[in-house]
């Protein structure tokens, strides 16, 4: 592996009396609302060694690029200090600024006040503002004793990991074949579609799920870029970004392995399944889910809806079944925690079925009970107007006033505390009870816990920021396609593995990639020859001691040094350096927060 | 809330984003917190601690990645680091909780809060 990696050219003997320019951003409220921005940009304007402090509504906007920009233009600004968001979001578009303006773009130091302060000290504004202010101080600090750097550039295997063969995985795999790029998809069941083979006529289009699973599957396999393994099952992943191995096992027990330079995760979701006795579900008759209500759709006769032979002249929709649940009303999952959060696409859903059964057996009465209804996306608050005006009564319940279902032979009575009758219990009688269930994650906790993928609290991959990363995950070379993210539909998740493939194209864009140039460094002049350095090294060859002009030295290898800097706490001298993260830099730095 | 600053020692692949992880859920702490980044701690030496206790530090968190450490053999070496700190701490008359050696990830966010809270309590009593 480390063959593949490979130091740039230097381009840049950037020499020059440091003039620090400090920048510090509104994040339109998020930050100026609890930190004093103009406070903290007067008191870095005294600081020694900075020429200009701004404060800036928008940093990362053109405008403030631009900003940046005519400093380094006018003023001879050649290192910067933005304190803004956390660097894992904005570090690389202000280091562009700094290079599309002529400066070594390592010359700059990202400060973070919002993710690790204005947001975690809204009750302490002065507190969060001298903080803001000793983080800027510390960071003037740390940049005015950076060195001008150059990149190292990582060899990349062209190729994309697809784990998941669903909607979102096909799609992906498509789109990345598309651009050029070699797509292999691992699907753990023994044929491609994922949950799009158990769905019924689906919004918006009215397509039949099968079919449009068979629709892209034909494309994928005629699409010669794109491999397929079935039944396959992941055993172990493990890499970086442009260098993924992804083990798996295949259905005859043969090990496989792929290696691929980005991975896209879209393992897609799960149904929520009510616990045994939620509104009567597996004790009862004829309470089902409605994904086995869509399923006992695709069966009936037509002209009349059935079940078990039974005929159904009446059903009740009950929403948010296994989603916005409520602690201390409904019961936690494995992991102790409520599905607090909302499936977004149930209730479209539910009012497209209830829809479908009153064209298809207008006699069917259809109640829907339901806390609150979201039916967006284009058009889709069409899908209540047409069950309204077909005739589906509606009641509304508070999230404290749950339905009540009791059953007996005849079939189902429903009492709702309905809010939209100022609170009055009314009672119904059901044929069939159809949950709107959720969707919950599906189980990826191996794969997540070998390349520490980030989720959020409601158990789904996280995105980096859903605005301005909503695919990539804060793993580098890993992107999240579909329903891995959070409940979406057809359509959405088609979208999301289409951003997804382009993504991992942009990064896989050249064979290779550029990385940060953070390895060790020696100063010849403080070294003394000690020997005490490569003892601390665990990569073999990275750091050695050799003879210049008759003086024993240490010599690290960039390309296989990994940047971890335990060689450098054993150097009596300090003459060993991780670049771009110096012991003097730390020093100063804390020096700058300890000062009262 | 103590006026005594905490130093807290992130590294770029697990707990500076498990500290970013806190502020997305906006939950809280207080302001008297100071989070750098390093690729991993392991780069410091022993003095760099008992430099920073002189300037006036209060108190240092390290949240290391731990076992899951990118870097081989880092976290062992660093452990033994910070065993040999704590020596020097003890030799110095500097409180032993006032150095903590922990392991944050990238999605601890409760372990994160914890942690500056015991920290708290050990700078107050300084």
């Amino acid at each position: 592996m480390e063959d593949k990696i490979k130091e740039e050219a230097s381009r840049d003997n950037y020499r020059q009396e440091p003039k620090v320019g400090v920048y510090v951003c509104h994040c339109g409220g998020n930050i100026s609302d609890i930190i004093d921005v103009k406070a903290v940009a007067a008191a870095l304007a005294k600081y020694p060694g900075v020429v200009v402090a701004r404060e800036y509504a928008f940093m990362c906007s053109s405008n403030g690029q631009d900003l940046i920009a005519d400093d380094i233009k006018n003023l001879g600004v050649n290192r910067t200090v933005v304190a803004a968001c956390s660097p894992s979001l904005h570090e690389l578009t202000f280091r562009g600024v700094l290079q599309r303006a002529g400066v070594n773009p390592y010359l700059h130091e990202h400060i973070n006040i919002r993710e690790q302060a204005s947001w975690v000290h809204k009750a302490d504004h002065a507190g969060a503002t001298a903080k803001a202010i000793k983080l800027a101080q510390a960071g003037v600090e740390k940049v005015l004793r950076k060195d001008a750097l150059n990149a190292i550039r990582v060899a990349a295997e062209q190729r994309v990991a697809v784990i998941g063969g669903g909607v979102a995985g096909m799609r992906a795999a498509l789109s990345a074949a598309g651009k050029g790029l070699e797509a292999v998809i691992l699907e753990k069941a023994p044929r491609l579609g994922g949950k799009l083979l158990e769905l019924g006529k689906m919004y918006p289009s009215g397509e039949e799920g099968p079919a449009v699973a068979a629709k892209l599957e034909a494309l994928v396999r005629a699409e010669k870029k794109i491999t397929v393994h079935t039944g396959a099952g992941i055993e172990f992943v493990s890499g970086f970004v442009g260098n993924f191995v992804v083990n798996f096992k295949n259905p005859d027990g043969r090990m496989e392995q792929v290696k691929a330079g980005a991975i896209v995760m879209a393992t897609g979701y799960e149904h929520y399944k009510p616990h045994n006795g939620e509104f009567g579900y597996g004790e009862a008759a004829n309470v089902v889910t409605l994904p086995e209500f869509l399923a006992l759709m695709k069966k009936s006769p037509a002209g009349r809806l059935a079940l078990a032979g039974q005929e159904i002249k009446s059903l009740a929709l009950i929403h948010c079944v296994g989603s916005r649940q409520v602690e201390g009303v409904h019961k936690p999952q494995a992991d102790g925690k409520v599905n607090d959060y909302c499936s977004r696409v149930c209730c479209s859903s539910a009012l497209y079925a209830a829809n479908q059964v009153k064209e298809k057996y207008p006699g069917v009465r259809i109640y829907d009970i339901y806390r609150d209804i979201r039916t967006y996306g284009m058009q889709h608050e069409e899908y209540y107007d047409k069950a309204s005006k077909d005739g589906v009564l509606f009641l509304r319940h508070n999230e404290a006033d749950q339905p009540v279902v009791t059953s007996d032979r005849t079939g189902h009575l429903v009492k709702v505390k309905d809010v939209l009758t100022w609170g009055e219990e009314l009672e119904l009688k059901a044929d069939l009870i159809v949950l709107v269930t959720g969707m919950m994650p599906s189980d990826i906790s191996l794969i997540r816990s070998q390349m520490k993928l980030p989720a959020s609290a409601d158990r789904f991959l996280q995105e980096v920021h859903p605005k301005l990363r909503p695919v990539e995950l804060a793993n580098s070379g890993i992107f999240v396609a579909g329903t891995a993210q959070y409940p979406m539909d057809v359509p959405e998740a088609m979208a999301s593995a289409g951003t997804a493939a382009a993504k991992a194209a942009i990064l896989l864009a050249e064979p290779d990639i550029p990385l940060e140039p953070f390895v060790a460094v020696v100063d010849e002049h403080k070294c003394t020859g000690c020997g005490l350095c490569p003892a601390e090294c665990s990569y073999d060859g990275a750091l050695m001691m050799t003879e210049k002009n008759g003086k024993k030295l240490a010599q690290v290898n960039p390309a296989l040094c990994k940047g971890c800097g335990a060689c450098v706490a054993v150097c009596p001298t300090r003459a060993i350096n991780v670049a771009g993260w110096t012991l003097d830099q730390f020093d100063a730095m804390v020096a700058a927060i300890a000062k009262e | 809330m103590t006026h005594r600053k905490i130093l807290i020692i992130t590294t770029n692949h697990s707990s500076y984003p498990g500290a970013d992880a806190v502020g997305q859920a906006r939950m809280g702490y207080d302001a008297n917190t100071y989070i750098i980044r390093v690729p991993d701690p392991v780069m410091f030496p022993e003095d760099f601690y008992l430099n920073a206790f002189d300037k006036g530090i209060g108190g240092i968190i390290i949240m290391s990645s731990g076992s899951d450490c990118p870097y081989e053999g880092a976290y062992e070496r660093l452990s033994k680091r910070v065993a040999r700190v704590y020596e020097q701490m003890k030799a110095k008359g500097i409180a032993a909780n006032r150095l903590k050696l922990t392991t944050i990830c990238t999605v601890c966010r409760a372990a994160f809060l914890k942690e500056i809270s015991e920290m708290q309590k050990a700078v107050a009593s300084v």
